[in-house]
């Protein structure tokens, strides 16, 4: 398989990860911002803290109100995460490779990038629930197509491999910005943290996964364990990372020494590791770390196979 | 309320009408077509095209027209009625493509060795040897079984006569074939009641033959195949992915090769991968910026080399542009009679060379009614079509052509033959060409029928898509096959 082929899948799954995750901040971030008694900047600005979007975003000179700041992150084309600039640069990178996946994956990718076109036309370009539900659903829909239509080959494997490193660091920065120390809101009341933890869990889709473990109150300590170790939860570090040491496994070997020895630690450290382990370095670190690790994941990956030298 | 049928217009008189004849029925092979439409009213047509507007863009069978604005891309417009051939002409026609082509490869072997064409006198030395396309390099580097021009697209017009005359032959990389395959599935889907009153012969196996035409280009016992694209800017970049996945082969681009050695790899996750034929949709100019342009940034450094040392194919062959120029076209009638003894099947129009002062004299007193085209020319740009052009446009063209007279051929305005289109005023007229695809490997193969292009603006010539021309699925159908329809 080309190197550029693999390059144009990894990303392409990567964007369209990335869309959707900044879909859930939103979506979980206008609902919050509707129960925040004062109505006050912090929580308008904590998507901003998630995406590392802050700066852009103050260069803008908008004021920081929940609607600009979803606007900003959904719509404006000068901020290179935004969704339109995402979902754009998944059909780009897919039409750079149509003929290497299925002709029902390229018909939905491009389908929603018409769809999308058309609700940016006549500047509707919306910031509601029902718009961040569509991206989430065109996401999930690409992705049981792929699911369903694909053989289990080269260009699966970079799909698959794209999505996890992508979900891992999405994950990895809610937690971090909602949970760890810089998070945006002060230690408040129970029913305020009880909002606040739930709309964590929700935007990794894992209210119902917590319920169904812990069957308790919601608690900061058991949602840093279940989407740090569960190894069962799609959303989870550790699930990304049995999903990216399996499929790496699963590429030719010769080329990845450096990208299999990286996620092979990582991912042992949430195999054996506890809570204890988290807390005893600091939430803080913990992540800061693995993010870091992460970036570097992606690095290696792109050397073994993408590199056009 | 039921809508009024629909019945279709004839031609204007002195154009050919594809369907209906001098007193206005349906010919033989269209008979069953017109019961049918009779069966049709215009709303549910104008359902139909655009359920196939539909279908098109979301598979995205666009191509792509770059402005000031970024990206955009447009449907090329597809017809919903089809163009029918009756077999007994397609054959004839099918007959005349084998010949002339077998004449334009044994002429491109030659010149490239012996020229023995210019030996004979035939065709003046310098309008070879002096001409752009003629490219240096190819002499004496041999090519496999001397095949120079693998894929031909053959451009062929209907005169007021009935006969076909041969316009252009594509030598280099012609394109359309995506849509003649993406329309006929598209009719499949829309009508098969039509499919089943009539047997059209098939044309789905076109990527199949080509593929097995790509691997007859090597001596190599089962070569490796790649499609050589500029990329996904480049304006039939969905032709090239569609090819290359039906084929199943890798779709490169320029960044994707390297030579090594002389031999020609590809960069895969696996490592470099050996190829041994470039199916290349670039020009030639493109290929190699060692050997062309050092300014490119599409083409493979050391191709060239790699090339002429044997290790690796490139279909069609480098420095095939010689034998489409404009100027070496009306030598072709020359060519089969030379190397192959025969008279030619398909004519060609009546060509005059402004490079010769008796022609320039005559195109020059009557440009009025000629249509004069620069000889490097393609795309229908830089041309003079007299009788639609206004007094001041003319005498500016005067200027240029006496300036530059061997930059110049004409040719009389053709009347295309008409063939009824679904359009604003109901099923009307509109002039249509005709490009059947030729693949030339250890025999010359070429599916029934090609490519239909119509011009679809009211008695325009142009059928260029890059100026509103559109295109219609093509059948190639047996008079006796063409069953009586099912009572309506």
């Amino acid at each position: 398989m080309l190197s550029r082929v693999a390059s144009h899948l990894y990303w392409l799954s990567r964007y369209l990860e990335r869309a959707e995750n900044m879909a859930r901040i939103l979506d979980v971030g206008a609902s919050l911002a509707l129960l925040s008694r004062q109505g006050d900047e912090r929580a308008a600005t904590e998507p901003l803290v998630i995406t590392d979007s802050l700066e852009a975003f103050t260069a803008t000179g908008r004021s920081i109100t929940p609607e600009n700041v979803a606007h900003f992150l959904a719509w404006d084309t000068s901020y290179p995460s935004s969704i339109v600039n995402c979902l754009e640069a998944s059909r780009e990178n897919a039409r750079a490779v149509r003929g290497s996946i299925t002709s029902e994956m390229w018909e939905n990718i491009n389908d929603t990038w018409l769809q999308f076109s058309a609700k940016r036309r006549d500047a509707r370009e919306p910031v509601d629930a029902a718009f961040f539900d569509w991206v989430k659903e065109r996401s999930h829909l690409f992705r049981g197509i792929t699911f369903a239509t694909i053989r289990r080959d080269q260009p699966y494997r970079f799909i698959r491999l794209g999505t996890f490193i992508e979900r891992a660091d999405n994950t990895a920065r809610i937690l971090s910005v909602k949970q760890g120390r810089h998070r945006a809101e002060p230690e408040g009341d129970g029913l305020t943290d009880y909002y606040r933890l739930s709309a964590v869990l929700r935007s990794v889709s894992s209210l119902e996964a917590y319920r169904d473990t812990y069957r308790d109150a919601i608690d900061s300590h058991r949602v840093a364990e279940l989407l740090i170790f569960d190894p069962s939860l799609p959303r989870s570090l550790r699930f990304c990372f049995d999903e990216v040491v399996r499929m790496l496994a699963e590429l030719p070997q010769a080329p990845s020494r450096a990208a299999r020895r990286l996620a092979a630690h990582m991912l042992a450290l949430l195999e054996h590791g506890e809570l204890e382990d988290v807390y005893g370095v600091g939430l803080d670190a913990f992540l800061e770390r693995f993010l870091r690790n992460n970036v570097r994941l992606g690095e290696a990956v792109h050397a073994a196979y993408m590199e056009m030298k | 309320m039921s809508a009024p049928a629909l019945t279709p217009l004839p031609a204007p008189p002195g154009v050919y009408d594809e369907m209906l004849d001098a007193r206005r029925s349906p010919r033989a092979h269209y008979a069953a077509y017109a019961d049918w439409l009779a069966s049709m009213s215009e709303e549910q047509m104008a359902g139909k095209r655009v359920e196939a507007d539909l279908i098109f863009r979301r598979i995205g069978i666009t191509f792509s027209v770059y402005g000031e604005q970024g990206g955009t891309e447009r449907l090329i417009p597809s017809d919903v009625v089809p163009r029918i051939i009756a077999a007994d002409e397609w054959d004839r026609l099918e007959k005349g493509l084998v010949q002339r082509v077998t004449a334009i490869n044994r002429f491109l072997a030659d010149i490239y060795h012996g020229q023995e064409i210019l030996k004979a006198g035939l065709i003046p030395e310098d309008q070879i040897l002096a001409n752009d396309q003629y490219a240096v390099a190819m002499i004496g580097t041999r090519v496999p079984r001397d095949i120079y021009a693998h894929i031909v697209g053959v451009d062929i017009v209907r005169h007021g006569d009935g006969n076909y005359y041969v316009l252009e032959d594509n030598l280099r990389v012609p394109s359309g074939v995506s849509y003649m395959l993406s329309n006929r599935k598209m009719m499949m889907r829309l009508f098969p009641d039509l499919f089943r009153r009539y047997h059209v012969r098939p044309v789905e196996h076109y990527p199949a033959l080509l593929l097995q035409t790509l691997r007859a280009s090597a001596e190599t016992d089962s070569p490796t195949v790649v499609l050589l694209t500029p990329g996904r800017f480049n304006s039939a970049y969905f032709e090239h992915a569609f090819l290359a996945q039906q084929m199943g082969v890798e779709l490169v681009e320029g960044q994707d090769l390297f030579v090594k050695d002389a031999c020609v790899f590809m960069r895969t996750t696996d490592g470099p991968k050996q190829v041994d034929v470039i199916y290349r949709r670039v020009d030639d100019t493109f290929l190699d910026p060692l050997a062309f342009r050092p300014d490119s940034m599409l083409g493979v450094p050391g191709l060239l080399a790699a090339y002429r040392l044997g290790n690796v194919v490139i279909c069609n062959a480098v420095g095939t542009g010689v034998a489409d120029d404009k100027s070496i076209y009306p030598y072709v009638p020359e060519m089969i009679r030379f190397y192959l003894g025969e008279e030619p099947i398909l004519q060609n129009v009546q060509t005059w060379q402004c490079r010769r002062p008796d022609d320039l004299a005559h195109v020059a007193a009557n440009l009025a009614d000629l249509v004069v085209k620069e000889v490097h020319g393609a795309g229908g740009y830089g041309m003079l079509v007299g009788p639609t052009s206004s007094r001041q446009e003319i005498e500016d063209f005067r200027l240029r052509l006496l300036h530059n007279p061997g930059n110049y051929i004409a040719q009389p305005t053709l009347a295309l033959s008409s063939c009824p289109t679904f359009v604003e005023e109901g099923v009307a007229p509109r002039h249509i060409d005709l490009r059947p695809f030729v693949l030339v490997g250890r025999e010359i193969k070429i599916v029934p029928g090609g490519l239909t292009r119509v011009a679809l603006r009211r008695g325009s010539l142009v059928v260029n898509s890059s100026q509103g021309g559109g295109t219609k699925d093509t059948w190639v159908v047996d008079a006796a096959d063409a069953a009586p329809g099912d009572p309506v």
